[in-house]
């Protein structure tokens, strides 16, 4: 079982032990999302703080599942609010990743991997892939604007995203199975 | 949905709603598709797992000067609310925007410091407009934060395996405990004046009451989340009304589907 699973357990009986061991455990990935979406140290910092009083204040958010990819959806989720609160663009020109904070059929699968198997995996897709499915994760932009950026046609990105990502998701299982 | 190309294209925007690179009103559309379509479901749910794990290559080590602040910061307010007896579920993080206004307002007290000494007078609205801009940062801020979690609310129920989904000729219904929506995305474009308006009925009621009134996007796409108690509604209907709603329904309803 993911380890962070059962400390939120005993957060939710606020075992400060717990916290300190769950800080220990994820503030890396916490403060590494903060800093590749928002290219701030003082502010991935912030972020970190306010994600950690979030599991500590809030422990009842956390629904099971795999703590480590429930943890990267709040981070992420929380660095886009800060973008889109400094945001000059539209509403509409913003990515909506609001998305489900419960989990996904491939949460075991992930409770599995580290950052190196991903890496890997990432590595393995062909270069236009995956520069689309990283600045799409960590970027803040919209799909219209990373075909923008990339000079790629919509239809292009489109496809290269799906494609990517179908790839991406065989590649992990397989590291995962072996 | 007209025809398969039509269909592959909604599935291939369901890898884009995975990632999160949808314009809200775009991610609204697809996930009514996603609730009411189990190919769109499965596609989505073995690329959200995916996209998961992305976020772990952005693991790094932290300097150990500035991952010893951190925790020691927050261990403080830890240890301090367990000693309060505070059993906190109110929101006592820092978020980055207010630490934002809060580093503005400081700002602005270093300002006002150096007013009182020099009495400087267009310092003082220097000041002013630094705490006009603080308030504002921390209004929006919040603003932003209310309306990501109705929304994240939203996404979450109606993609959730345990909701309970009705059918309906244009779309789906979702329940998912106390909550209702409608995931609808063919409705017919509506005549000028008039707009789609929600009825509910209480359970052992045949009363039909007025709810919202909407109008879907250019596509026929309407995601929308009725104020009531779902555990205390019986059936739901969508009727086409003048502009401002109707008190009972004046046409042929679109749809009446009883939850059950």
């Amino acid at each position: 079982m993911d380890p962070g699973v059962r400390l939120m357990e005993r957060i939710r009986a606020r075992d400060v032990a717990a916290f300190e061991s769950l800080y220990d455990g994820y503030h890396r990935l916490v403060f590494g999302i903060g800093l590749r979406m928002l290219g701030d140290p003082a502010m991935a910092e912030d972020l970190t703080q306010s994600v950690f009083m979030k599991l500590w204040t809030a422990p009842d958010t956390f629904h099971g599942g795999s703590f480590v990819a429930w943890v990267s959806r709040v981070a992420r989720n929380r660095a886009l609010d800060v973008l889109r609160s400094r945001a000059a663009r539209p509403e509409t020109e913003l990515p909506c990743t609001d998305m489900p904070l419960d989990g996904a059929l491939d949460e075991a699968v992930i409770a599995r991997l580290d950052a190196a198997q991903v890496r890997d995996a990432l590595a393995s897709l062909p270069p236009e892939q995956r520069s689309l499915i990283e600045l799409g994760f960590f970027g803040g932009v919209t799909h219209q604007e990373l075909a923008r950026r990339t000079g790629t046609p919509l239809g292009t990105v489109k496809t290269r995203i799906r494609t990517g990502l179908r790839s991406l998701r065989e590649t992990l299982a397989q590291k995962v199975s072996r | 949905m007209n025809g398969p190309e039509e269909r592959e294209a909604m599935l291939e925007q369901v890898a884009l709603y995975a990632l999160g690179v949808l314009p809200r009103p775009e991610a609204a559309g697809v996930a009514a598709f996603i609730a009411s379509d189990p190919e769109a479901r499965a596609e989505y749910d073995s690329l959200r797992g995916t996209v998961d794990a992305i976020g772990l290559v952005a693991e790094e080590p932290v300097d150990s000067a500035r991952s010893a602040r951190m925790k020691e910061r927050l261990l403080a307010r830890v240890r301090a609310d367990v000693r309060d007896g505070v059993v906190a579920r109110r929101r006592l993080g820092p978020n980055p925007g207010w630490l934002w206004a809060t580093g503005l307002a400081a700002a602005a007290a270093l300002v006002f410091s150096v007013v009182t000494v020099v009495q400087d007078v267009s310092l003082r609205g220097d000041l002013a407009a630094a705490q006009r801009r603080a308030a504002t940062l921390q209004t929006q801020l919040a603003q932003t934060e209310r309306v990501g979690q109705r929304d994240r609310q939203m996404l979450t129920d109606l993609v959730s395996p345990d909701a309970r989904r009705y059918d309906v000729a244009q779309g789906t219904v979702v329940v998912r405990g106390d909550r209702v929506y409608f995931a609808l995305s063919k409705l017919p474009a509506l005549p000028k004046g008039k707009v789609y308006q929600a009825w509910t009925a209480p359970k052992g009621s045949s009363t039909m009451q007025p709810s919202l009134t909407f109008t879907p996007n250019s596509d026929g796409v309407a995601v929308i989340a009725l104020p009531v108690d779902a555990t205390r509604v019986g059936v739901v209907a969508v009727s086409v009304e003048p502009e401002g709603g109707s008190k009972a329904p004046t046409t042929t309803p679109t749809f009446v589907r009883p939850l059950s």
